[in-house]
């Protein structure tokens, strides 16, 4: 009995193994593939949610008007017949822009033009309620709505047709340009929009009114609707600059003086505590360990007492300064410095070299890979810091950082639920560390395992 | 000293001196400060007042510093758990000698990398009511019969080959990856014909309603919207800790495992065998780190902002930083130092702790 059982088991050929193993391989990438989801996904569906016009969108579908390459070659040419710009569009004089619509019809009923406004709009709730717009409905000229065709159509098993209507609006004359050219479109009751030379931002009234947020937006001005509004809806009230801008000009200097402080002082300090005689080094070292471990809550208010004291609060300088000098950095630059071999140093000295010299002009050309990665450590670090920079910038609009003016947003967008230009930024606040994280991903992902395990 | 040595010493406190005054102001006097605030009535204006122990026990006694506690140590404890496990189980997928694969571990990282202010911002969208998360629950609870079909046939399809193969003599393994791989093509088909057919159809369900951050009930006692940072916490956190993992993972030689298998212990055994023990040093490390971060989780909440109600998210971390800067009585700087040294004891005694009973070294 036993004999048979164990028979079979040098029937295994190398086919059966084969074949297995490729399964197997197959099945770890399906693995892999479904992490990949895990990770990447929300940040997708985000992504989508941050070109609709309603993120919200309930239940959220992966199709959209923003994303039919039909609107993206209309939301061009519209642009560049209004102002002669293809990618943000506009309404400039001269504009000859003629739009088509259609509405379906039941069988029974009389087809009746709608009527065709351009409406006073403000440029979005909140923020921009302050700033004074062009509005293109001071300038436009509407020609009358003439009908097309008629084509007998079944829509949503109802009979009836399908009736096209065309009309042209013009700036005629001079004037200024305008930054958009909202549309409203009302047809009578029983008649409901069917399509349009470009699909509408929003549908009420079952269908029967149409509304654009502007019909010649260009193809950003549609598609990425969401993302110019965070640039020109958040403006400063007294010098009408761009706020968000400002924040990434804050973000990037805060980041950069940052990276340069560590790049200096991080490698000066490591060097020393791995080279040079110093009593106490124990000590430092120690003290360091214990520090690591205290929360930065504890520390923070007689930081923000001090930094008050140098007049710092609000200042960008104020949150450079408390950043400093980062312990991490340090352990990570004094353990290269252990690695590079003494007989350089040695026979600098014997050349009559200063340490000063010796350092700036010897070691630290060769620490090139380590300083690569504590500028991209340090830079992203920085670029996310949310805490100190609340603590510290909190009540300075014009010196927020990027993390702040998300919350910002968050706090003066989410009372309304207009989550499109919060995604939008936060889309846009991410930009700069993505791209770092392409290029130089390695140094982000050896420098969290190796450093981790064996620092 | 000799002249050359004391050079030396006057260059590398040249080097060390901006180092050493950062780390002297803004941790050493910033610290020796927190412990004095905490012993006085301090605002941030006024000049101190020596009390005594009268801030801790103020403390101890404010509901809204007890549920801050409360709500600190439960988000610690479950994040911790939550996080080392996957993340332990990720690595395990993740080490595999296959092409392509510093690709994947490095589109991994990448919810590490982003700023908590942005992924915050999104995750606030993810949880509204008529949100993703929402949406896409939603799909599975409708689909559900499709789901449960689908995995029925899968089940029944890999039972079949199973069995017959082992009548045939061949000793495959229930999960046997090729057999599997047939099993998912006939459930796929499987679930399709059900469904073209009618027999099978996604159910009208309600759509799934949860306002995950505005809710004031609790789940296992911890309000729901501490819950969804929980979640966020840990999506943003596993792939570091994965990382760490799997480097401790890549220091074990592989001829332990060869060993192991040649003695017949299937892959499940070996991880619970081989690798849960040797990783110990990692799992320690990843803890403690997981430990202190978790307990110091400040930004999620500050961004979260009045989209919830305070009492349902506040930790220490905020509580601290609400007692200075945002509360009705703004400064209570003594408060906020008590509760701040409360919170690094908790680091302290919470880390000591685990270094004490070895909770990580004795595996799961």
């Amino acid at each position: 009995m036993a004999a048979q059982i164990a028979r079979p088991k040098a029937k295994l050929d190398e086919r059966f193994l084969a074949r297995r193993r490729w399964a197997r391989v197959g099945w770890v990438y399906g693995a892999m593939l479904a992490l990949t989801v895990f990770f990447i996904g929300p940040f997708y569906v985000a992504f989508l949610g941050s070109l609709k016009d309603n993120p919200l969108e309930y239940p959220f579908r992966y199709y959209f008007a923003q994303l039919q390459p039909a609107n993206w070659a209309a939301a061009w040419r519209l642009g560049q017949q209004g102002a002669g710009n293809p990618w943000t569009g506009g309404f400039a004089p001269g504009a000859r822009v003629p739009f088509e619509v259609a509405y379906f019809v039941p069988r029974d009923q009389q087809p009746v033009p709608p009527t065709v406004v351009v409406p006073t709009r403000r440029a979005g709730a909140g923020l921009s309620a302050v700033l004074v717009e062009v509005q293109a409905s001071q300038y436009a000229k509407v020609s009358p709505v003439e009908e097309v065709s008629r084509t007998p159509a079944v829509v949503d098993g109802e009979p009836g047709q399908i009736v096209r209507y065309r009309f042209t609006v013009t700036y005629p004359g001079s004037g200024p340009k305008a930054p958009r050219l909202p549309l409203d479109v009302e047809a009578p009751r029983t008649q409901r929009f069917y399509d349009a030379t470009l699909d509408p931002n929003r549908l009420e009234r079952r269908g029967r009114v149409a509304s654009w947020d502007s019909i010649t937006p260009g193809f950003f001005g549609y598609t990425f609707r969401n993302y110019l509004r965070v640039f020109n809806e958040a403006r400063n009230p007294d010098t009408l600059e761009s706020l968000f801008l400002r924040w990434t000009a804050n973000t990037f200097f805060v980041a950069i003086a940052a990276v340069v402080i560590n790049l200096i002082f991080a490698s000066m300090a490591g060097y020393a505590l791995a080279r040079m005689y110093l009593p106490g080094k124990n000590l430092i070292f120690g003290a360091i360990i214990l520090l690591l471990a205290v929360p930065a809550q504890v520390t923070f208010i007689s930081n923000y007492l001090v930094l008050r004291d140098l007049g710092l609060i609000g200042a960008l300088w104020g949150l450079i300064i408390w950043i400093g000098i980062d312990m991490a950095r340090v352990f990570l630059m004094k353990q290269f410095f252990e690695s590079i071999p003494r007989e350089i140093e040695e026979a600098a000295l014997i050349d009559g070299a200063t340490p000063l010299v010796t350092f700036f002009r010897i070691i630290l050309p060769m620490a090139t890979p380590a300083l690569g990665a504590l500028t991209i450590l340090t830079f992203q670090g920085v670029w996310n810091e949310f805490f100190k920079a609340t603590v510290i910038l909190s009540a300075q609009q014009n010196n927020y950082t990027l993390p702040l003016g998300l919350n910002f947003f968050r706090s003066s967008y989410g009372v309304q639920g207009d989550w499109g230009a919060m995604l939008a930024s936060a889309f846009l606040s991410m930009i700069p560390v993505v791209i770092l994280f392409v290029v130089f991903q390695r140094y982000f992902v050896e420098g969290v395992s190796t450093s981790a395990v064996k620092g | 000293m000799p002249r050359a040595k004391r050079t030396e010493l006057l260059y590398a406190l040249l080097f060390t001196a901006p180092f050493l005054l950062y780390l002297l102001v803004f941790h050493g006097y910033a610290f020796v400060r927190a412990v004095f605030f905490s012993l006085t009535n301090k605002d941030l204006f006024n000049a101190p007042s020596f009390v005594g122990l009268a801030n801790y026990v103020y403390l101890f006694r404010d509901e809204r510093f007890l549920l801050a506690l409360q709500h600190s140590v439960s988000f610690t404890l479950v994040v911790t758990v939550l996080q080392t496990f996957l993340a332990l189980v990720m690595a395990a997928i993740v080490n595999q000698k296959i092409r392509g694969i510093i690709f994947f571990r490095t589109v991994y990282y990448v919810p590490s990398i982003l700023s908590s202010a942005a992924v915050t911002l999104i995750a606030i969208w993810f949880f509204q009511r008529n949100g993703f998360l929402n949406s896409i629950i939603g799909w599975f609870g409708a689909h559900g019969p499709v789901i449960l079909a689908f995995l029925g046939i899968f089940a029944l399809a890999q039972a079949v080959q199973v069995v017959w193969e082992r009548s045939r003599g061949l000793p495959v393994s229930v999960f046997d990856p090729a057999l599997a791989s047939l099993s998912l093509l006939v459930a796929i088909a499987g679930s399709w014909i059900l469904c073209a057919l009618g027999w099978v159809t996604p159910r009208e369900a309600a759509p799934f309603d949860l306002a995950w951050l505005s809710e004031t009930r609790s789940f296992l006692g911890i309000p729901i919207p501490l819950w969804a940072i929980i979640l966020l916490n840990t999506f943003t956190t596993i792939p570091t800790l994965m990382l760490i993992f799997l480097a401790g993972l890549q220091d074990i030689p592989r001829s332990v495992y060869e060993a192991a298998s040649i003695d017949g212990a299937t892959p499940v055994q070996q991880f619970f065998h081989i690798t849960v023990p040797m990783l110990r040093p990692v799992t320690f490390l990843v803890v403690t780190l997981s430990l202190i971060g978790t307990l110091q989780m400040f930004d999620q909440v500050a961004l979260l902002g009045n989209a919830s109600s305070l009492d349902s998210i506040i930790t220490l971390a905020y509580f601290v930083y609400n007692n200075v800067f945002n509360s009705n009585v703004p400064g209570n700087v003594g408060i906020a130092s008590a509760a701040a040294l409360f919170l690094a004891l908790l680091t302290f005694a919470i880390v000591g702790l685990q270094r004490l009973f070895g909770i990580s070294e004795k595996g799961y």
